[in-house]
């Protein structure tokens, strides 16, 4: 690869150290780890330029980087927390998932209260982009804990005692988080997503 | 024996889904609440479009052998 392709790969993908940032500080909780991870994520991306072929996008291939960089220091990581059992025992096990927002979308048998339009994938690339922008606010706009336990399992692909170990709660109580994440990704795709 | 489920009840069993292979009654309730629920319907087919364009977007679709060292 000539080396003007590989400066262009540097520049985009500097552009993407503040989103890189913030998902990593999600999962790790350390602002020194999610630096160096961030860090680590970028200068592979520059030193393997050359396996990166526009298979994907550059955005893609530096999350799946960060990915491996993660579960990589989470492992680490584990190797002491195991020592001291993460999960402390919340007590709400039940199928709770009664919670304001997602109870406002409902009527008082459990049915939609509105009609609820099918959406139709993005084709083209500029559909893409558009729903990817709107995904990647709502996702910000998740509570810290919701999104860090659906990303632990949706992007790090954790299975569920794992995930529960990491954050130190019940298997019901992840179940709930994992709805309320999904509920509240879908309606707010719904309200913000321009559909044509 | 399949019983009638809500439309509420039927979003926990999406969500649930992602996680676990549903019982045979579960997946049955849930088929046939879609099944004649026009809203439902809907709703099912926003999570499928969500889910799929997460995994694009995460890169955690085809891009995974990129990655590994």
């Amino acid at each position: 690869m000539d080396s003007g392709l590989l400066k262009t790969i540097a520049e985009e993908a500097a552009g993407y150290r503040p989103v890189l940032y913030r998902m990593a500080l999600t999962q790790l909780k350390n602002a020194a780890a999610a630096e160096d991870a961030t860090q680590e994520t970028l200068l592979a991306a520059i030193e393997k330029g050359a396996s990166f072929e526009g298979r994907s996008s550059l955005r893609t291939w530096l999350f799946s980087i960060l990915r491996f960089k993660i579960l990589d220091v989470m492992r680490d990581q584990s190797k002491f927390k195991r020592f001291s059992a993460g999960y402390t025992g919340d007590r709400s096990e039940s199928n709770d998932y009664e919670v304001g927002a997602i109870d406002a979308l409902f009527d008082d048998c459990g049915c939609w209260a509105e009609p609820k339009d099918a959406w139709t994938n993005p084709h083209t690339v500029a559909e893409r982009d558009a729903f990817f922008k709107v995904l990647e606010s709502c996702m910000a706009c998740l509570p810290e804990r919701t999104s860090r336990a659906f990303l632990m399992r949706e992007w790090l692909e954790l299975e569920t005692p794992e995930i529960c170990l990491q954050l130190g709660v019940s298997p019901g109580n992840l179940r709930i988080l994992l709805y309320r994440a999904r509920m509240q990704l879908r309606l707010c795709m719904d309200l913000h997503w321009e559909r044509n | 024996m399949t019983q009638r489920i809500s439309c509420k009840d039927t979003t926990w069993l999406v969500s649930e889904s992602r996680e676990r292979a549903l019982t045979q009654e579960e997946q049955q309730n849930l088929e046939r609440h879609i099944e004649r629920c026009p809203a439902c319907q809907g709703a099912s087919k926003q999570f499928e479009v969500l889910f799929s364009q997460l995994k694009h977007y995460l890169g955690n679709s085809d891009s995974k052998e990129n990655a590994k060292d």
